[in-house]
C-alpha cells in the first residue's frame, strides 16, 4: 500500500505544481527519487512542526501531505492537528503508515490502536483505512480531489491486490458475496484475514475503507440479520463503535481489546494472541449465527 | 503615531469594557508594535500580493481587531461584536471571521510553525512579500517554537521577521521566576538567526529594526510594558484577567486623552 500510494503522489506532483510533501524523517526508500524535489521537505523529527508548517503552506494554496509513522501523525501533534488543520478547515491530507499492530513486536510507542477514536473527534477530518494497494491509490485519489482534511492510515508494503479495478471507497465494496444472511465488515488492513474466515463460516463480507462518507447504513444493512464488524483497533472506539454509532442496528464488534499491549511478538502472533485472526474470528461467528 | 497608538488602545478599552473580557494588559502591551506595523511597514495595497501578519500570541486579539478598524479593514459593528453572544469577533482568533485574521490561533506556540509555511511558500513562488509574526515571551517556554526555530534559517527564510513582545509578565508572574527564557537573544542568535533588541513602545526604533537588512530569519526582541499607556495597568499581573469596568474605562480615558493632548 505505502509505495503505491507513493508513487500515485509522485505522479501527480509532475503535474500539479502546489502539491507537497512533508515526510517526518520517515519513508526511508519510499521517497529517495523525489527527496531533492522543491515539492518535498523532510523537516527532521518534530511532529507539532510539521503539522503547522504544513498548514502554512496550506494557507497559502498547497495541497500538502504529511507522511510519517502513524503514532507521529495523529496522536503526538493532535492539538495542531485539531487546531491548525481541522479547525483551520485546511485540505491537508496526513498519511500514517504502520496503522494498528503493523510494527509489532516494536512496541506501544509504535503501535496505532486508538487513532481512529482520535480522529473521529475532530467533526470535518475524513478518515480512510484500506485494505489493500488499489483500496489505499482510491482513498488517496478522493483526499486529493476533497476540500477537506482527510487522514489515510495504511499499514506497510507488499499487500495482495484483493480488487482488480478502480473502486468507489465511498461505499461497502464486496470481497465475498453469498446467500448468508449475515455480513461481516472489515475496516482496513486486517482483510488478510478473508480466506481463513470463509474456510470456516460461510458469510458476506465487505471492505469499507472510508467511514465518514455520507453512505446511508440504515438502508444497506437492512438487508442482512447480523452484522459484525472486524479491525486491528481497540474495540472501544473505532470503526466498530463510529457504525454503531450511526445505525439502529446491533452491531457486534471484534477488535483488540483495550488495554496496553506487553506481549511480545510480530503482528500474526499478536493477532493469534487477541482472538482477532481469521481462525478465531471464524469459529466466534460461526458460533453467533 | 503616537495619535494612532493612542486610538488603538481606547479601541482596545472601549470593546473591553463591552465585552468585560481579560487580557487588556496584554493587549496594550504590544499596540506599538501593531500600530507600526500596519501603518508604516506591512504593504496591504493588493489582497492577493500582500504582506503577511500572524499574531501567535492570540490572547491579545483585541489589539488586532482594534488595529484592524483604525485601518478600515474591520467595521464598528464588527469590531464591537468581540466576545458578545451571537456576535463577531472571538477572544482568539478564527481566520474565518476576517480576510485579514490570517490564521486562527490562541493555543500558543502555533504563530511560529504556521509562519515557516507561509514564508516557505512565499519562496517557492520567489514572491518578495514578507512575513510577520508576533510571539509572548512566555510563549518561547513552548518547545514547537524551538522546533521553529531550527528549521527557519536552514530554509533561509530571510523573509520572516518575528517580534517577541517582552513584557516579563506570563499567566503567572514574573517569566524569570517561573521559567526563564533569558537569554533569549543569545539562544536565537546560536539558533541562526539575526536578532536586533528594541524598545516595544519606540515605533521609529521597531521601524528601523524591520528595515535592518539580513540573509537570516529576523527575531527582534521588543522590551514591553504590560498594560502600556494607562498607568494603573503597567506591569501590573492582574491586567492579565482583570475585566474594564465603566469607571475604569472612564479613568483610563482621560489618562490617554491627557497625554494625547500634551504632545
Amino acid at each position: 500500500m505505502r509505495n503505491s500510494v507513493a508513487n500515485e503522489i509522485k505522479k501527480i506532483a509532475k503535474i500539479d505544481e502546489t502539491l507537497f510533501v512533508i515526510a517526518g524523517d520517515a519513508g526511508l526508500g519510499v521517497w529517495d527519487d523525489f527527496k531533492d524535489s522543491k515539492q518535498f521537505i523532510n523537516p527532521g523529527v518534530n511532529e507539532q512542526l510539521d503539522i503547522g508548517f504544513g498548514a502554512g503552506l496550506s494557507l497559502m494554496g498547497h495541497k500538502v501531505i504529511y507522511y510519517n509513522i502513524a503514532p507521529f501523525v495523529i496522536m503526538r501533534p493532535y492539538e495542531f492537528v485539531r487546531n491548525d488543520v481541522c479547525y483551520q478547515e485546511l485540505p491537508m491530507i496526513l498519511i500514517g503508515t504502520g496503522s494498528g499492530i503493523t510494527y509489532a513486536p516494536a512496541g506501544v510507542t509504535h503501535y496505532v490502536v486508538e487513532d481512529i477514536t482520535l480522529a473521529s473527534t475532530m467533526p470535518n477530518l475524513d478518515i480512510f483505512s484500506p485494505a489493500d494497494p488499489v483500496e489505499a491509490v482510491e482513498c488517496f485519489k478522493y483526499a486529493y480531489k476533497s476540500q477537506r482534511p482527510s487522514y489515510i492510515r495504511i499499514a506497510k508494503n507488499g499487500e495482495e491486490k484483493i480488487h482488480k479495478d478502480e473502486l468507489d471507497i465511498t461505499k461497502p465494496i464486496f470481497i465475498h458475496q453469498s446467500n448468508s444472511k449475515h455480513i461481516l465488515i472489515l475496516h482496513g488492513s486486517i482483510a488478510d484475514e478473508v480466506s481463513k474466515i470463509l474456510e470456516i463460516v460461510e458469510i458476506n463480507v465487505v471492505s469499507v475503507p472510508m467511514l465518514t462518507s455520507d453512505f446511508n447504513w440504515d438502508v444497506f444493512l437492512n438487508d442482512f440479520d447480523k452484522v459484525f464488524t472486524l479491525e486491528e483497533h481497540f474495540i472501544n472506539g473505532g470503526f466498530g463503535t463510529m457504525l454503531r454509532d450511526k445505525v439502529d442496528k446491533k452491531i457486534y464488534k471484534f477488535g483488540l481489546k483495550n488495554e496496553y499491549i506487553h506481549k511480545i511478538g510480530n503482528r500474526d502472533y499478536l493477532r493469534k494472541y487477541y482472538e482477532i485472526d481469521g481462525k478465531s474470528i471464524g469459529r466466534k461467528i460461526k458460533g453467533m449465527i | 503615531m503616537k495619535q494612532i497608538a493612542t486610538n488603538i488602545r481606547k479601541n482596545i478599552l472601549h470593546i473591553a469594557n463591552l465585552a468585560g473580557s481579560p487580557h487588556v494588559g496584554s493587549a496594550l502591551s504590544c499596540t506599538d508594535i501593531l500600530a507600526t506595523l500596519y501603518f508604516e511597514i506591512l504593504n496591504l495595497e493588493e489582497y492577493e500580493n500582500r504582506d503577511y501578519f500572524i499574531l501567535s500570541k492570540a490572547h491579545s486579539a483585541m489589539a488586532l481587531y482594534a488595529t484592524l478598524y483604525e485601518k478600515g479593514l474591520l467595521s464598528k459593528e464588527e469590531m464591537e461584536g468581540y466576545y458578545q453572544n451571537g456576535g463577531t469577533l472571538p477572544a482568539h482568533t478564527d481566520r474565518l471571521t476576517n480576510p485579514y485574521i490570517e490564521i486562527s490561533a490562541g493555543s500558543l506556540g502555533h504563530g511560529l510553525p504556521i509562519s515557516l509555511g507561509v514564508a516557505h511558500a512565499l519562496k517557492l513562488k520567489s514572491s518578495d512579500r514578507q512575513v510577520y509574526v508576533l510571539m509572548g515571551d512566555g510563549e518561547s517556554q513552548e518547545g514547537s517554537v524551538w522546533e521553529a526555530a531550527m528549521l527557519a534559517p536552514h530554509l533561509k527564510l530571510d523573509n520572516l521577521t518575528v517580534f517577541i513582545d517582552r513584557n516579563n509578565l506570563q499567566g503567572y508572574g514574573r517569566a524569570d521566576e517561573i521559567l526563564s527564557y533569558e537569554p533569549i537573544d543569545k539562544k536565537f542568535e546560536a539558533f541562526n538567526w539575526k536578532v536586533l533588541r528594541v524598545d516595544g513602545h519606540d515605533s521609529q526604533a521597531i521601524k528601523e529594526a524591520v528595515e535592518v537588512q539580513s540573509d537570516k530569519p529576523k527575531m527582534i526582541i521588543c522590551d514591553t510594558t504590560k498594560g502600556k499607556g494607562v498607568s494603573f495597568m503597567e506591569d501590573e499581573l492582574i491586567w492579565h484577567y482583570f475585566v474594564v469596568t465603566d469607571e475604569i474605562k472612564k479613568k483610563a480615558f482621560a489618562e490617554l486623552e491627557e497625554v494625547s493632548s500634551e504632545k
